[in-house]
């Protein structure tokens, strides 16, 4: 339980933090919440020689409207996402996904941008992300550059964050007209980690037929996905149960679920199909 | 734990069953071989650097060959330690001939044990496809090359890549490590 020997650093701005992460990408691992970084640590499953410690750049954690976007800081954490008045009324799905998470420590010490960058395969805010179609802002040494969640999340805890950036920012554009969020999760009974976790976010016609899905899967498979499958055959149709419940058949479609001790390939689908579907329908019912 | 897959290679079975039991070949397949010898007939130890995300580890283990019907069967024992933990276990190949060249078919049956069994169980299959894909993806690009023809240019740069930024780190490190200390 005892890490080994590691250099800390704790930079008063981004580019400092960016320049030490280069300064040995081999060895220097960027560090936020450390909820998941530390205890690898201190089973020396991970041991990184220098820290860079982003969670002190006090300019990293904000929650703001700008245009029709939402901007999140990556040190932003999951406390301050849950508690969020602003997104309580325009983006309920995020603080909806940050109560689900952990404890009440993780939550005040875990941040967004942490739990995206780590990509564990069980995180609840890459479901999140994915169903709001979020975009992911990323800072390296030769710049900004901005990528998709669906193209972000590439591999069992394998991002396209290259060696040497460090996740800034996430964007979300602001939900509008009729819509509805909803974020189910079976969470395991020891880690609170999602066995499986469906985030959705419907837009409605004025009719009140579905416009457009955007449906977040983790828990399942070795990352976080988009089912597009059941967002295409959600679209159209007026989100009864029949046609739920025809589209949720879909959701494990070209996925490889994980198995482990708690859960089976089968059960996770399973369950996954259960959840997506009453996701749908509390989404649905929550539609202003 | 078992593990199965199946992989579609460019290449005839034969081609890709002197691949599968020429140490070199495998040494640049197989994600993060630093070392492998062969010590005796068909056993071969070797040193692996791997890990996914923040989590690595260096193995060292050995590795027979049995029940060998080149070239449609071979049986792979291994057994390996690190501080993350240990594994051990075997694993059958099936080489299949199909129009375009070969299905491999692979079952397993692996105990894994130590700090990454107990902490990171649900990640293992995860992390054993992940592993298996890529050295499969290495194995179809070493099995198109014809028989003594230099490896692929990409098996080849990334092993002169993670040569020189081994010898890199270890150099800086050892240039670096006396000054901090005073």
């Amino acid at each position: 339980m005892i890490p080994a020997q590691f250099d800390y650093k704790a930079p008063a701005t981004l580019d400092e933090a960016v320049a030490l992460l280069n300064s040995d990408l081999d060895g220097a691992k960027i560090l936020a919440g450390g909820h998941s970084l530390i205890p690898a640590m201190k089973l020396r499953l991970a041991q990184p020689q220098l820290l860079v410690d982003i969670a002190r750049i006090k300019s990293l954690a904000y929650i703001r409207e700008e245009g029709d976007q939402i901007l999140i800081g990556a040190t932003t954490t999951h406390y301050q996402l849950e508690s969020s008045d602003l997104l309580k009324q325009i983006c309920p799905l995020l603080p909806e996904c940050a109560k689900s998470i952990g404890d009440v420590q993780v939550r005040n010490k875990g941040t967004i941008g942490g739990s995206i960058a780590h990509s564990d395969p069980a995180g609840d805010w890459p479901a999140a992300v994915l169903a709001l179609d979020a975009d992911l802002v990323l800072v390296g040494p030769n710049g900004e550059r901005t990528v998709k969640a669906e193209n972000f999340f590439v591999d069992l805890l394998t991002t396209d964050l290259q060696p040497g950036e460090i996740l800034r920012e996430v964007r979300i554009t602001k939900p509008s007209g009729k819509f509805g969020h909803a974020y189910q999760k079976v969470p395991h009974p020891a880690s609170g980690f999602a066995v499986v976790g469906v985030a959705v976010h419907l837009a409605l016609n004025d009719d009140g037929s579905c416009k457009s899905a955007g449906i977040g899967v983790t828990g399942v498979g070795v990352k976080a996905y988009r089912a597009r499958a059941v967002e295409t055959a959600l679209a159209g149709t007026s989100l009864d149960d029949n046609a739920a419940g025809a589209a949720v058949a879909h959701v494990c479609d070209g996925i490889d679920a994980n198995a482990d001790l708690y859960a089976s390939g089968e059960y996770r689908c399973h369950l996954a199909q259960v959840h997506t579907r009453r996701a749908i329908q509390a989404a649905k019912a929550r539609v202003q | 734990m078992k593990l199965e897959g199946t992989h579609e290679l460019d290449a005839s079975p034969e081609r890709v069953y002197q691949c599968l039991v020429n140490p070199e070949v495998l040494q640049r397949c197989i994600p993060g071989c630093e070392r492998l010898e062969q010590t005796a007939e068909n056993t071969f130890a070797a040193t692996i650097r791997t890990g996914v995300g923040s989590i690595k580890g260096v193995f060292n283990g050995t590795a027979r060959l049995q029940d060998m019907r080149e070239p449609e069967h071979l049986r792979l024992v291994v057994d390996g330690k690190g501080a993350p933990g240990f594994l051990k276990g075997s694993g059958d190949l099936d080489l299949a001939r199909t129009d375009t060249g070969t299905t491999v078919t692979y079952t397993a049956d692996v105990q894994v044990g130590g700090t990454i069994a107990s902490v990171g169980q649900r990640m293992i299959q995860g992390t054993a496809k992940m592993m298996a894909t890529q050295f499969f993806t290495s194995l179809a690009a070493e099995a198109k090359t014809a028989v003594g023809e230099p490896p692929p240019q990409h098996g080849f740069f990334r092993t002169a890549l993670r040569w020189f930024s081994g010898w890199a780190t270890k150099t800086l490190r050892k240039i670096l490590k006396p000054q901090k200390g005073t």
